[in-house]
């Protein structure tokens, strides 16, 4: 026995049992990784994927279902990423050049980064751009370039107001060159809530010892950090301004 | 040294059926032996078109959904020429360099 699933091929409904189905979503997701880089994405995946469609139908005749054979049998006519790049035709140079060139466009992008900032994210967005750890560096950059020339300040005005804020999760991948899949995509999720949740306890200490100073009671600090902070974690995106006036 | 005869191969199969559909031209290719998996041809098609030399309209098929049919463009003849002409050179080329050892195999 075997569970079965209703799939749309190239525009074609199909029944395919659910271990032919795994095999085929395998296959046309190679596929689609292996030319997503490529110029004519979209054509070229729905163009396979269309004619997968036509041998399925060519092949079944009047079988209702697809089988893990069948799959097998027209994966092999189709061939894999590796046997078109096999070919004679595969024409490696063009090919590798305009994969570097959509790196360039989308792959890796300048942004400012809004979690690390301390007047505009600048500095920190060109060091997560060129995979500098500490944007630390970056910010002593400019700091001896307004010395040394005064060039440093309108430079910064002027990246400020070019560069977009890196707003979700797949900019802050582009902004360091990482690729937006879903294991990726997982992470910068697991860094946000560790950012929010660091942002958080920072707010509820800077609270507990205003709290703790005026109103000499420090033994409440522990009931405020679970109770009073939670309400304000609408505030902790814009984090506080002071923390050294320079970049 | 089989670059671009693959193209050349396509191109001319497009210009002597005028309007192709890729199954078709995937038919005649296998028929000359000259692709080994089907998935050649759709990136080979895709970049042919991006360069100008391709372009496809949508046909109505009889059965199931709309079907591409590729066809030259202007700069696409030109470019079929433009290959044909130095494929001929080629052969002309190569004839001429083992003319000694098909005479010779001959004389065998």
């Amino acid at each position: 026995m075997n569970k079965v699933f209703n799939i749309n091929l190239g525009g074609i409904a199909f029944t395919i049992d659910s271990d032919a189905y795994e095999y085929l979503s395998n296959y046309l997701e190679t596929i689609h990784n292996h030319f997503r880089a490529s110029e004519g994405y979209e054509e070229i995946t729905t163009d396979i994927e269309a004619r997968m469609a036509e041998l399925f139908q060519e092949r079944l005749e009047n079988r209702p279902i697809v089988t893990l054979q069948d799959v097998k049998h027209v994966i092999a006519i189709m061939g894999t990423p590796e046997d078109f790049g096999a070919e004679p035709m595969g024409d490696e140079a063009p090919k590798s050049s305009s994969r570097g060139k959509w790196k360039f466009k989308t792959g890796k992008r300048l942004f400012r980064n809004t979690e690390e900032v301390v007047i505009g994210g600048v500095c920190s967005g060109i060091s997560a751009y060129f995979g500098i750890e500490d944007p630390l560096w970056v910010r002593l950059f400019f700091v001896l370039i307004t010395i040394s020339g005064g060039v440093g300040i309108p430079l910064y005005i002027i990246l400020w107001a070019v560069l977009p804020k890196a707003e979700t999760a797949s900019d802050r991948l582009a902004m360091r060159g990482e690729k937006a899949n879903v294991s990726n995509i997982g992470k910068i999720i697991e860094e946000e809530v560790a950012h929010v949740s660091k942002k958080m306890s920072e707010l509820g200490d800077e609270l507990k010892s205003e709290f703790g100073s005026k109103k000499k009671a420090p033994r409440r600090r522990t009931i405020l950090k679970e109770n009073a902070v939670l309400p304000m974690a609408g505030f902790i995106s814009e984090p506080p301004l002071p923390r050294g006036f320079m970049f | 040294m089989r670059k671009g005869i693959l193209e050349l191969c396509i191109l001319s199969i497009i210009s002597d059926e005028q309007e192709a559909y890729p199954s078709d031209i995937i038919k005649r290719l296998e028929e000359s032996h000259m692709i080994v998996v089907q998935g050649t041809l759709y990136p080979l098609l895709a970049r042919l078109k991006s360069a100008g030399l391709l372009d496809y309209t949508w046909k109505e098929s009889g059965a199931g959904p709309p079907r591409k049919y590729y066809s030259l463009t202007n700069d696409g003849h030109e470019f079929l020429d433009g290959l044909m002409d130095t494929w001929n050179q080629l052969v002309a080329a190569v004839k001429h360099s083992t003319r000694s050892l098909t005479a010779n195999k001959k004389a065998k």
